[in-house]
Formats: structure tokens, C-alpha cells, sequence
């Protein structure tokens, strides 16, 4: 198994710069700043390193959406704002080897012509963004960044941003509102923060995880990423794994490791010896799978797409057999409605519905009818709404009522 | 300009329209609330999702621009599932309080229930969202939070319209409400136009809330009488009495707005007495009522004596600026060879000078523009006090005054009326023509009844030189009549030609002999009005 993102985070005080250095820090930017911006993007794209933060979008390209000489500033906004229940890997980058990420994002902003840049992390990560802020400070004391990154004629600066607790701020165009000072709404697509990002000008956003496998692929080459994974899925990947298992915490896979054997060996197999009853493997808002269903399957994108889920953003919840699903179900659907932004009626109405009846349902108030009117709040959500977080409440709603029917219909007795 | 198909049947659009605009122009409307023609788009309503081909997903007909080619649905199973969807969820929280709320009758939620809806509400009303209830937001607007459909509208005019920014959204998720910061007044001078906007019963007018059902109101297409620009608006009325005034559309002129002045302007025209029946000055000097054949023929005969003695030049026709423009063409025709001016103060310069950037004129006449292109601004004099200096003088022995109280009222207005005041004491012989009462009426010879802005058909020319037409919605009470008739009856009284039964007959002489007005119909003065030469 590859170690590419988490090679050093068990080793103490990686966080300071001369400890980073030590192990060969900053080399690959050097590196990078030594070739034209065209070539690095090239390099990306030949990598095929897609987008950690959820939707897998290859990275390289995105990039290459962006268009130049358009007269305007180009910015790279790092989303660190993770916020989906059961996802925390990016926080034990950030703690641990926030250099790394640096690193990435001046390797980015580099072949993106960007010379400003910021760190957008949610405001419950106060304590994060204190050992980020202080490995920015130290990188710009070491000249690292600043009007001559490592020396070169190249300009950056890098500001960190601290978010106000909104998971949608998440959403790439929210984060953009809220970052110029606005309500975090998600903005109606076209145009494309590509062309039309931060304060109207060409934006890339990119996940802390990506960017923190970009200091790894220019110094080891695009062929020596692209080996390692599936055809299609590149790489390695982070998964936080919680629930009922022995050893929940963060852990880097290749591409298309089976997902039972990284329950069983990496996770340490479920807690209590008790049996699998189903797992969400990628954050709370992709569906569900059954114990069953889990069978097989490769934690890599087209895998978890042809068994119906979504890798998402690697957060996994194991749930075992004691585990009630109305009561699982009642707690992501009260997630959703608590953040939705509240700017599209399906999304703003659905998702507090949705949470009202499940509530009853728990509480012995559960009509009858209940199941069939969450499936029917669920398709009258779906694909109506300007971001997809009405989708991510949808998600779960419909994968738990269709799959585990029979314990939703046993508490609705009224 | 591309060419697609809505519902089978085949529409051009103008390059860069979005479906709904598009389908608006062709007179189909897609249901909506957050979308606005005057408004940003901003697509968060999600009533207006239509299945275009090829794309996967339904998509707002509000931000998708129409493509060649592009296949249209709006009306499928498929589209009236995903209405009805959000229909119903934008009633599960509505308190559905139609019976107390003002908007019944002219509500969105309760038109596209009965076209989309008809559905049994499944939620109980104890699991409602609860929300504040009658915030009072200043002079103009009543806010009920749970009664809004959070279409933002109210939002975008004040943050692109008046650029006051005062209303926002606070909360998330289903509680989210609209507001201002602490509930601060709405005090900008357009602040009744959320009211019109608000596509259902969260914001209501201060002013019109619980005076009437709508479904008992007439509406009278008319143009606003507050100041020069002109606005295209709606008189709506019951028993001979204004409920309220609301804007038309018309692009040219006021889009889709009202100032708030304008919209409570027809409260002046209930501020004070009528005048009611003709009256004239007896030998002990106090005025006591005359009928108006007696009126008529004295009027005649003072006037061809003053004229016989001292010529025609000792005649002065005082005009009003808030006359009609059929009013203004018979009075210029009636004194003929007489000496003309209409300023009480500088509306001939006011006119074109913006009080703001957005509508409001500094002239609170509607019909400036009007009277100079008639000829009214004297060659000879320089306004009402150049007339009473030579009323002083002798030179002019008699006048003939129009009087409108103005319907926005400045602090200039006192020594406007003081100004008119001194004239009349100054004059010989006076005859005024006037809607209300005012003391210094007391020294007129004649005091002549008429009808005021909403009681007469006719045109106004606004400042841009927009001739547009102003609406009859009621009667005039007691003996007043329409200026232009009492005008047309003085001429008749003169033994001159009198042909015209109506203000349509006085506007085709007009346009057959007014160089600025020829070649002007009175269907073309509907909106959005055409413009005089």
C-alpha cells in the first residue's frame, strides 16, 4: 500500500517547516517553478488525480478550463471547509503536515498564473487553522511565499479565511459568496467559477486532499501516480472510517482496495464481533449499502458508482447490526435540514419535512403512509434545486426507506 | 434571433432572453414567484422548471437562455408533477390564512393552488414552522414572515432599484425569514413598491390593508398626477372613492415602480372642500351660488366688455400646469389673442430636473411639458408675478386662472398659492376654474366648478414629452364638470363652434392643429404613450 498524503502524520512535530524540509519539503515546488505552467498542468492531467472533495472531477482539467488573459486576477481557493458527516481527513493534513498542503497550493497557483490565494476552513476547525496560520507564517518567513516564491520571479500570497459554521459553505459557489462577504448561496450555474469565480474573475477550487497529492506527483511524475490505483481511478485515497468498528481514524488506500477487506484489516474489523449491517462509504449524503451489497465492491469511483453509492469524500460510516436505521436516517435528514441554505423552496421546505416526519416516526407518531410520503418528499427534492444539497438529503432518505423498509414500517403504526 | 419550440409551437426569441421572458413576449406564461421582468433573475423559487430536451434535469425557464432549436415543455406530466411539488411545499409552513389576508384575491400561492394544487395539505399544523407575524416596517409596508414564499424580490428591488439594501434574509433552512436589520423602518421614498411585488400576502400596504376586498375594486387605467415624469399606474376604486393607486408596467416610463409619494397622492384629493357649484361675487362683494347658463353668459359679456375697451392683450389666461392637455388646447382657443402664462413657480424648468435617480421629478405638475409645447408660457411675461405686476399696472384688467391643488405637496406650495392669491386680488375681473376650495377663491369674480385628475378623460405630457393618457374612474361631484367641457361650453356661450361631445373629439383638433401634437392618435396615448414633437 502506497503512503502518499499520510506517510509522516504518525511521526511527532512534522507541522514546522524545517521538519517538512528536512524530508525533502519544498523540493517539488523548486521543481515545479522550473517548469512552464502549460507543462505542470499537462503533468496533472496526466496523473489522472481527480478532485477529493467529493465529486471527482479530474483535476488537470479543470485547470485547463480556466481561461487566460482575460484581464483578470486567476485565484485558487482551497476548500477546507469539510464539513460532511463522517468525513474528517483533511483536518488531520492540515494538523499535522499543513506544509504539504502549502506546498500544493503554490504548485497549483503556479501553473494557474495565480499570484493570490486563500485557505477557506470551516470555523469549527479554529484550532486547525491556528497550526495552518503558523506554518504560513513560517513559509513566508522562509521566503516561501511572498514576492519571490523560493527565490523565483513568481509572486504569491496566500490568506487564510475562517468560515462561520454553514456546511454549504462547502459548495464551491457558496464558499466564493461567503468568502467576498456575501450569504453563503450557492450561485445558478452558468457561468462557472472557472471564468466567473471569486469577485467575477477565473476561480479554481480545489480540495485540501488534492492539493496535497500535487507536491508527491511532480516530484515522483504523473506515470508514477497514474500507476498505482484502477484504470480509471488514480492514486491513493483517504478514507475516515467511524462507526462501529475497532479502529475508526484516517487511512490511505490504493485506488480499488476492496471495501470489505478495508473494513476488516484497516478498520479492524466490527466492534464487538458483531455482524455488518450496512455501510455509508462516502459521506452521509451518498446511499446507502447493505452488508450484502458491500460484497465485492472496490473503493474506487466506477466501483461504488455500479453498486449504486458514491465514493464521495472518502468519510465512511460502518453501521452494524444493532445499528436502527429510522434512527441513522432521522439524524442525517435533521443534518441536512439544519444547513440548508434555504434559497431554493424544495430544498429549504423538503429537507425540514423530511426531518419532522422521521422525528414522529421515532416518536411513535409515524402514519402508515409515512415511507411512501419520505420516497415522494425525496423525487419532489431530486435534481430541482441549484446546488445538490437537497440530492444529498435524498440520497440517504431513499437508499434507507427502499433498503430497510421493514424497520421503518414496524414504527409506523398509526 | 433564435427560434424554438415551446409546447409544439414555435416561438422566435430575441437573442440572450431567457425561456420565460421569451414565452412572456408571446403572451405564455410560465408560473413563477421569484422571477421579475424588472428585477434580477435569481432562480430560487423553482416553480418555473421546464423539461428542455437533451438536458437531463428540469431547469428554470427564469436563467435558461433560449438556444436554437431548443425543445421546449412546461406543460407535461412530468413539468406539472415538479410544480405541484413545489407547490405544495412552499404551503406546508404557509399559515393558510386567506380569510384575515389582504392579498386574497390577487395571490400567487392561491391561483397556481387552483391550477397545480387541490391537493390535501399532509401536514398537520402543529409541525408548521412558525414565524413572526405583523412587523411594522414603517410608512408603507406590513411584514407577516409566515406568509412569504422567500422569493427574494422585495430583497433585490431595495439592493438594485433604490440601492438602500435594507431588507435581507436571516436564518436558514425552513426558518428563514425576511426582514430588516432589528426591525428598522423602511423609510425610502420607494418603499410601497415591495407591496406590488410581493407576489403573496407577506408584505402589505399600510395604506390599503383592510380597507376593501380587491375583487370589489375597478380598475381605471390612468397616468400618476404627482409630478412630471408620468408614471403609467392603476386607479383602483369602489363607489365613487380611490382605494389606491398602483404602477403599470411601462418600460419607457416608471418600469414596473410607484414612488411612494404617488402611490398616496389621490389622500389630497379627499384633503379638502370641493367646489361644488358655480359661484360669482354679488354687489356685497360676498359669493353666492349662480347656475351655470347665468355663469356662462356673464363670464361672455364681462369679457368681450374688457376686451371691447382695453383689447385683447388686457385679457391674461393663467393656466395650470396639472391641466389636461384637451383643457389647456380650448382654454388657449377660447381667449384666443389674450396674454398666456402658467408658472406659479419654475415648473417650465422643473420639469426635466430629477429629484432623484430613480423616478421622481422636482415639477409636481403632471403636465408642464404639455402647456409649453401648447404655446402657455407667455412670450412677454415671466410668470404669475410678472402677471400681477401688470395686473397692478392696469395693463391687464382681467384673468382667467386655473387652479389645481398640487396632489404632492412641497413647502414652495404656500408661496405658490399666496402668489395666486395676490393676482386675483390684483385683477379687475377673475374667474377661476377650480377643483377645491382655498380662501383667496373669496375675491374672484367667478368661481367655476370641475372635475380633479381621477374624474376627467384626457392626456397628460410628461417631462420626456410622452403623451399619455389619463383615465376617468368616477364621477365629479355636484355641478363640476370636466375643464375642457366647461371650456367648450364657454365657447359655445361665445356663439363660436362647438363640436366636441368628448375629450377624444378635443384631442383630434388638437392633433389636427398643435404642430407638436399632429399626426397623434388617441389610441396611440395607451401605453406606453407616444411622444409629442
Amino acid at each position: 500500500m502506497n503512503k502518499i498524503l499520510l506517510a509522516n502524520v504518525d511521526k511527532p512535530d512534522q507541522a514546522s517547516i524545517a521538519k517538512y524540509r528536512e524530508r525533502g519539503g519544498y523540493k517539488s515546488l523548486e521543481k515545479a517553478l522550473g517548469m512552464q505552467p502549460a507543462a505542470l498542468i499537462e503533468e496533472v492531467k496526466a496523473s489522472g488525480l481527480r478532485g477529493r472533495g467529493g465529486a471527482g472531477f479530474p483535476t488537470g482539467m479543470k485547470w485547463s478550463f480556466v481561461p487566460r488573459n482575460t484581464g483578470k486576477p486567476t485565484f485558487l481557493l482551497c476548500n477546507a471547509d469539510e464539513s460532511e458527516p463522517g468525513t474528517f481527513k483533511d483536518r488531520l493534513l492540515m494538523e499535522r503536515d499543513p506544509h504539504m498542503m502549502i506546498e500544493g497550493m503554490a504548485i497549483a497557483s503556479y501553473a494557474l498564473d495565480c499570484h493570490l490565494s486563500y485557505i477557506y476552513i470551516r470555523g469549527e476547525y479554529e484550532f486547525v487553522a491556528n497550526k495552518v496560520q503558523r506554518a504560513l507564517d513560517e513559509a513566508y518567513q522562509a521566503g516561501i511565499l511572498g514576492p519571490s516564491v523560493s527565490g523565483k520571479d513568481y509572486a504569491l500570497d496566500i490568506f487564510l479565511h475562517l468560515g462561520q459554521g454553514a456546511y454549504i459553505c462547502g459548495e464551491e459557489t457558496s464558499l466564493i459568496e461567503s468568502l467576498e462577504g456575501n450569504r453563503g448561496y450557492p450561485r445558478i450555474k452558468p457561468p462557472f467559477p472557472a471564468s466567473h469565480g471569486f469577485l467575477a474573475s477565473p476561480t479554481v477550487v480545489n480540495n485540501v486532499e488534492t492539493l496535497c497529492a500535487l507536491p508527491w506527483i511532480i516530484q515522483n511524475g504523473a506515470s508514477a501516480y497514474a500507476a498505482i490505483g484502477t484504470e480509471k481511478s488514480k492514486g491513493t485515497k483517504l478514507f475516515s472510517v467511524s462507526g462501529h468498528v475497532n479502529k475508526p481514524g484516517v487511512y490511505e488506500v490504493d485506488m480499488g482496495y476492496p471495501l470489505l477487506d478495508f473494513i476488516n484489516n484497516e478498520a479492524g474489523g466490527i466492534a464487538k464481533g458483531r455482524k455488518l449491517k450496512a455501510v455509508i462509504p462516502g459521506g452521509s449524503s451518498v446511499p446507502v449499502m447493505t452488508a450484502a451489497e458491500c460484497e465485492g465492491v472496490l473503493l474506487d469511483y466506477e466501483s461504488l458508482a455500479k453498486a449504486g453509492t458514491m465514493l464521495g469524500s472518502g468519510g465512511m460510516i460502518v453501521l452494524d447490526e444493532t445499528t436502527s436505521m429510522p434512527e441513522t436516517l432521522a439524524v442525517i435528514a435533521d443534518f441536512y435540514a439544519h444547513e440548508s441554505c434555504g434559497q431554493c423552496t424544495p430544498c429549504r421546505e423538503g429537507t425540514g419535512w423530511a426531518a419532522k416526519i422521521l422525528k414522529n416516526i421515532l416518536s411513535g407518531k409515524g402514519k402508515k403512509s409515512d415511507p411512501d410520503l419520505l420516497l415522494k418528499i425525496a423525487d419532489r427534492m431530486e435534481g430541482k434545486t441549484i446546488c445538490p444539497l437537497a440530492d444529498a438529503d435524498v440520497m440517504p432518505i431513499r437508499s434507507f426507506v427502499t433498503k430497510f423498509r421493514g424497520e421503518f414500517e414496524e414504527l409506523c403504526t398509526d | 434571433m433564435p427560434k424554438f419550440t415551446l409546447n409544439d409551437r414555435e416561438i422566435e426569441a430575441k437573442q440572450g432572453q431567457t425561456i420565460i421572458q421569451a414565452a412572456a413576449d408571446h403572451g405564455m406564461e410560465i408560473p413563477h414567484y421569484c422571477y421579475h421582468p424588472d428585477l434580477p433573475i435569481d432562480g430560487n423559487c423553482r416553480m418555473c422548471l421546464v423539461e428542455v430536451e437533451k438536458m437531463p434535469k428540469l431547469t428554470p425557464a427564469c436563467t435558461t437562455v433560449v438556444n436554437e432549436g431548443m425543445v421546449v415543455r412546461s406543460e407535461n406530466d412530468r413539468v406539472k408533477e415538479a410544480v405541484r411539488g413545489v407547490l405544495e411545499f412552499l404551503l406546508i409552513n404557509h399559515p393558510v390564512d386567506c380569510p384575515v389576508c389582504d392579498q386574497a384575491g390577487e395571490c400567487r400561492l392561491q391561483d397556481y393552488y387552483m391550477v397545480y394544487g387541490l391537493h390535501t395539505s399532509e401536514i398537520p399544523l402543529e409541525m408548521k414552522v412558525r414565524k413572526r407575524k405583523v412587523i411594522d416596517l414603517g410608512p408603507m409596508v406590513v411584514l407577516d414572515q409566515e406568509r412569504c414564499v422567500l422569493c427574494s424580490r422585495c430583497i433585490r428591488f431595495f439592493d438594485n432599484v433604490t440601492e438602500t439594501g435594507e431588507m435581507q434574509f436571516f436564518g436558514r433552512g425552513d426558518h428563514v425569514a425576511i426582514g430588516t436589520f432589528e426591525d428598522r423602518p423602511l423609510d425610502n421614498p420607494y418603499s410601497g413598491n415591495v407591496v406590488d411585488i410581493c407576489p403573496v400576502g407577506a408584505l402589505t400596504s399600510r395604506d390599503f390593508r383592510f380597507k376593501c376586498r380587491v375583487w370589489f375594486l375597478h380598475a381605471t387605467d390612468s397616468v400618476c398626477g404627482g409630478c412630471s415624469t408620468g408614471c403609467t399606474v392603476r386607479i383602483d376604486h369602489r363607489d365613487g372613492n380611490i382605494f389606491r393607486l398602483l404602477p403599470r408596467r411601462n418600460v419607457e416610463v416608471n418600469r414596473s415602480w410607484l414612488c411612494d409619494e404617488g402611490r398616496l397622492s389621490f389622500h389630497e384629493l379627499a384633503g379638502a372642500e370641493r367646489v361644488v357649484r358655480p359661484s360669482a361675487k354679488g354687489r356685497d362683494g360676498m359669493h353666492a351660488p349662480v347656475n351655470w347658463e347665468d355663469a356662462l353668459r356673464s363670464i361672455d359679456s364681462r369679457l368681450r366688455e374688457i376686451r371691447g375697451a382695453s383689447g385683447d392683450k388686457s385679457v391674461v389666461g393663467f393656466a395650470s400646469p396639472s391641466a389636461t392637455n384637451e383643457a389647456l388646447f380650448l382654454f388657449k382657443r377660447y381667449l384666443g389673442a389674450a396674454r398666456f402664462d402658467f408658472r406659479l413657480d419654475s415648473e417650465d424648468k422643473n420639469a426635466t430636473e430629477p429629484e432623484d435617480k430613480i423616478l421622481r421629478h422636482v415639477d409636481k405638475h403632471p403636465n408642464s411639458t404639455g402647456a409649453v409645447k401648447l404655446g402657455l408660457k407667455g412670450d412677454d411675461l415671466g410668470g404669475i408675478e410678472d402677471v400681477t405686476k401688470a395686473a397692478r399696472l392696469g395693463q391687464i384688467r382681467a384673468g382667467v386662472v386655473i387652479y389645481f391643488k398640487p396632489l404632492v405637496r412641497r413647502q414652495s406650495d404656500v408661496q405658490a398659492e399666496a402668489r395666486l392669491a395676490e393676482l386675483i386680488e390684483s385683477l379687475e375681473y377673475s374667474v377661476v376654474f377650480a377643483a377645491h376650495r382655498a380662501e383667496w377663491q373669496a375675491a374672484a369674480s367667478v368661481v367655476l366648478p370641475v372635475a380633479v385628475w381621477s374624474e376627467e378623460d384626457g392626456t397628460f405630457t410628461n417631462y420626456q414629452g410622452r403623451v399619455q393618457l389619463v383615465g376617468k374612474a368616477m364621477r365629479p361631484p355636484g355641478d363640476a364638470l370636466p375643464l375642457w367641457e366647461v371650456l367648450a361650453m364657454l365657447i359655445h356661450a361665445r356663439g363660436d363652434e362647438s363640436p366636441w361631445m368628448s375629450a377624444e373629439d378635443v384631442f383630434k383638433t388638437m392633433a389636427e392643429n398643435e404642430p407638436p401634437f399632429r399626426g397623434i392618435t388617441w389610441d396611440q396615448t395607451r401605453l406606453p404613450g407616444v411622444l409629442a414633437g
